[in-house]
């Protein structure tokens, strides 16, 4: 008798751990039911900017957490992406449960377009304001936008510390950084593009800086990989505007590459996640998103991810916080709002590009 | 071609049965492969959206928009010119060198030809690779020589930079055709010129080269026309200079509007077949020249091989220094860069050495899938490929009908598109034709874009094997009453079956180097290392690139070795 009632309890016990593993604390109580339908679909499609080696740690703590869903995790660059993404639906195939991309505007875009589920993620007030858009899409990581330098080529004083010094420093010896300085071609880059149109809100001395890098014949790539490597082996000196997440990863390992955050001002990327529409798995959709905004996901994209947490109650390596006690109130968060599709408008964009080039002069 | 085909043919027999049910069924699957896409971009090219945009609009904008853009002109300037150069380094060249090999006692020459084909089969993206980390601003090569010299005389990013290496490159392509019309040309007009006195350069000059004039004009059309489908080497190349050419510009498009703008990719792809189609028909022309005037031939069958002399060491010299500068060079340069961490000025090679790219490559699920598929694709992909091509040259085998001519230029035509675009159209076909979408994750979706853009060479391959088969040995078969689906199964194919073991081999061997039209099509369960190549090129992951990269070549080298071994032809 007494061993039944033991029995009994520990099975309620062990149904009450099931359930509270199933529905973390502070979530509604029904959330369970999203967890067993995320279940039933057993997979969760993402489709991500972010390479799957550099994901590897989120994909695999996710799958601990919930072993009956399976990630099936795309790495394209942004653009791929979104064609796909649009051709994707456009055929009705809806291929992405997730999207998740540096290309804040295009992602914006998608959403304004309808092509977002609207969620109310349990986790959506932990994330600051200006991160969550609509309940539809989220900014989740707080990527710092840097200066690099080739550490053997480039000492003392030539190492700019904010942004008028890069002006400064590139227009003043010019025969040395001839060939040498390099950026993001803007015309292939999204992301590199969404950076200058931010440096025109905040660096007054912008001309100055575009009038340098067509003085030093600058060199442009779509990636920063492409950057990086260059600048480590001293094919270039400088580069500018170079995603920092990556730049600080290769930099603690590469004792060829230094790194530098802008003293005057940082622009931050965030990457932005939402989920398809059309979603086949909108469930599991929904159980990833919530997993990557929760604490848990944020604490690993501050540490082994190495993309800085976006949650301000995040204790890790990279996170937000850090970064804004470095820096104070001089980082610049590029918000997840409307305001950053504006150069999506090709005649728009085309006239920028255009004073872009006007602005190198002579090349 | 099945037993049911066979019936079906033995039902009618007769050879001037024009359309039997399974040559109308190839024919109609050919066309639809070739065209489909195709018209697909035609069309894409006179909206002003993607095609499947609600919003889009039919009109000539995408048009209007690309002859207004400067960067277009300068592309197609730098086309032209990189196409012309090309052509004026890459044939003077590969004459010279087929004249070495096929008519000159230069020792050792036979151990050379493989080399000399090695970059006709090493994936351009890979050799411009190479290029860079070996002769690149702090490439080793260029390391060394300041070392040496205190400065290095080249620089790579540049236009003229681009030609030279882009000639010497395409060099192999007008060496097969040099070398084989050599070959059917007679050696006593030469001994001729020697015992008037001629040196073996005048010989060559005035002599045999002449007499190679067709075959000359062939593939000098044909290296101005593959100038046009550059696309790796001046992405590597020329990109971060800003130099742009119409295939890296048409890439470019990709994202300049901030969004895809397929409607000016589809219009730039429009004017490179506009340029390209003529010349792919005046190759055609030349190609029917350059057969009729290969047959003049010398009295006696034997060949004797011309005395160099001194010479030889200027003969020599140019072999050696062609097979270093496009194979040694950038070779080396990877598989050096494959394994150390860093590089540049001032790194010691040794303190970086690591296999860790190659730890990394053999532990990510894509990129085994990537070197998996690659090799699917070649051996059981290049098999198919070449039935489905036989299928086609049995289709318009010994009869001359306008299907046969049909089909004859149908062939022709995915020549033109450009490999990258050529994806993108199956893309959208796997895309929106509803019973292919279940396939276009798999690797099914790029092995058809590869066949359906190979199908010229392909067809070049197998007709030369076709042709080879005397009519009255299929006519013996005729006049004991068997159907023409017996006689291709019983005599012809039979009896072809080495040439399509070659082109299989030589299928792999394409397949393996092939990027460009996956790009495209590239998505988890269809990674082919090419295209894998163009993106991880992208991203900057360049230790993976190096890895791969090798791994390529030793796959391609693997065929290499196995096509000499069974003494295959490496030409068509």
């Amino acid at each position: 008798m007494r061993k039944d009632v033991i029995a009994a309890g520990l099975a309620v016990l062990a149904a009450a751990g099931a359930a509270f593993a199933q529905v973390p604390p502070g979530y509604p109580a029904d959330y369970a039911q999203v967890v067993a339908a995320a279940r039933k679909e057993g997979k969760v499609v993402v489709y991500s900017a972010l390479d799957t080696k550099a994901a590897q740690p989120l994909i695999r703590d996710f799958n601990a957490l919930y072993p009956d869903i399976k990630v099936e995790y795309n790495d394209m660059n942004s653009t791929e992406l979104y064609n796909r993404f649009i051709a994707e639906v456009a055929s009705g195939q809806g291929g992405a449960d997730v999207m998740w991309s540096s290309a804040m505007d295009l992602q914006v875009k998608l959403v304004d377009e309808g092509k977002a589920l609207s969620y109310k993620s349990p986790e959506g007030a932990k994330i600051p304001s200006w991160a969550n858009y609509k309940d539809q899409a989220w900014g989740t990581t707080y990527e710092p936008a840097v200066f690099i330098y080739n550490k053997r080529l480039v000492t003392g004083d030539e190492i700019p510390q904010d942004h008028a010094g890069f002006a400064k420093v590139i227009n003043s010896k010019v025969d040395k950084f001839k060939g040498k300085v390099t950026t993001y071609d803007i015309e292939k880059s999204g992301v590199g593009f969404m950076f200058v149109v931010q440096d025109t809100k905040y660096f007054p001395g912008i001309k100055d800086l575009e009038r340098g890098f067509g003085a030093t014949s600058y060199k442009v790539y779509s990636s920063t990989g492409n950057m990086l490597e260059k600048v480590s082996s001293g094919e270039h000196l400088l580069g500018y505007n170079v995603l920092g997440s990556y730049a600080l990863v290769r930099a603690k390992k590469d004792p060829n590459l230094g790194v530098v955050l802008p003293k005057d001002y940082t622009l931050v990327l965030s990457r932005v996640m939402f989920i398809g529409k059309q979603a086949k798995n909108p469930n599991a959709a929904k159980v990833f998103v919530d997993y990557i905004l929760s604490q848990r996901g944020q604490k690993l994209i501050g540490s082994d991810v190495e993309l800085f947490a976006v949650r301000d109650d995040v204790e890790a390596e990279y996170t937000a916080a850090k970064l804004k006690q470095q820096l104070g109130s001089n980082v610049k968060p590029i918000p997840v709002s409307s305001e950053i599709t504006e150069y999506l408008d090709s005649k728009k964009r085309l006239d920028f590009l255009g004073q872009w080039k006007a602005g190198l002069g002579t090349r | 071609m099945s037993a049911t085909a066979a019936g079906a043919l033995r039902a009618r027999p007769g050879p001037l049965s024009a359309l039997t049910p399974w040559r109308a069924l190839t024919i109609l699957v050919t066309a639809a492969a070739v065209l489909g896409p195709l018209s697909l971009i035609l069309y894409q090219s006179f909206l002003t959206a993607p095609f499947f945009d609600p919003a889009k609009q039919v009109g000539i904008g995408a048009y209007e928009f690309v002859f207004a853009d400067s960067d277009f002109w300068k592309a197609l300037g730098n086309s032209l010119v990189i196409s012309t150069g090309m052509t004026l380094i890459a044939v003077p060249l590969g004459a010279l060198l087929a004249f070495v090999m096929e008519r000159t006692d230069l020792p050792g020459k036979r151990w050379f030809e493989p080399l000399i084909l090695v970059p006709s089969f090493v994936s351009p993206m890979v050799l411009s690779f190479g290029f860079v980390v070996a002769a690149g601003p702090v490439g080793f090569y260029t390391v060394w020589a300041q070392e040496l010299f205190g400065g290095a005389p080249w620089t790579l990013y540049t236009v003229p930079a681009m030609t030279v290496i882009a000639g010497l490159t395409h060099v192999p392509n007008v060496y097969v055709y040099a070398s084989a019309a050599l070959k059917s040309l007679g050696s006593d007009v030469e001994e001729a010129a020697r015992i008037a006195g001629a040196s073996p350069f005048r010989v060559a000059m005035s002599v045999s080269l002449p007499l190679i004039m067709p075959s000359l004009l062939f593939s000098a059309v044909l290296v101005f026309f593959l100038g046009f489908e550059l696309f790796g080497l001046p992405l590597v190349l020329g990109d971060p200079e800003g130099i742009l050419v119409l295939s890296t510009y048409l890439y470019k498009l990709t994202n300049k509007l901030g969004t895809p703008s397929y409607h000016l990719m589809a219009a730039v792809a429009m004017c490179i077949v506009a340029i390209t189609f003529p010349l792919v028909l005046l190759q055609r022309y030349l190609l029917q020249g350059a057969r009729k005037y290969a047959t003049i031939k010398g009295k006696a069958g034997r060949m004797k091989e011309l005395p160099l002399g001194p010479w030889a060491w200027f003969a020599a010299a140019l072999l050696a220094f062609f097979v270093f500068v496009t194979v040694i060079v950038p070779v080396s340069g990877i598989a050096l860069r494959a394994f150390v961490t860093n590089w540049g000025f001032g790194v010691n090679l040794s303190e970086a050495l690591t296999l860790d790219s190659f730890r990394f490559v053999f532990h990510e699920p894509t990129h085994t899938r990537a070197i998996w598929n690659t090799v699917l694709i070649g051996t059981v992909g290049g098999a198919l490929t070449v039935a489905c091509y036989t299928a086609i040259g049995f289709a318009s085998h010994r009869r001359n009908d306008g299907w046969s001519r049909f089909l004859d230029y149908l062939v022709l035509v995915p020549r033109a598109v450009p490999g990258l675009l050529a994806g993108l159209a199956f893309l959208w076909v796997f895309l929106f034709f509803p019973p292919l979408t279940p396939l276009r994750t798999t690797i099914f979706s790029v092995w058809l874009a590869y066949s359906v853009v190979w199908l010229a060479y392909g067809m070049r391959l197998i007709s030369s094997s076709l042709m080879q088969v005397s009519p009255e040995l299929e006519e013996a078969g005729r006049s004991v009453g068997a159907s023409r689906g017996v006689i291709s199964r019983r005599i012809t194919l039979p009896l072809i079956r080495a040439g399509l073991m070659g082109s299989w081999l030589l299928v792999f061997m394409i397949f393996e180097r092939e990027y460009s039209t996956a790009v495209y099509l590239l998505a988890p369960g269809t990674e082919v290392i090419g295209a894998q190549l163009v993106s991880l090129w992208q991203g900057g992951a360049i230790d993976i690139v190096a890895a791969l990269s090798l791994i390529n070549i030793i796959l391609v080298g693997i065929g290499l070795a196995i096509a000499l071994r069974f003494g295959v032809k490496l030409r068509d």
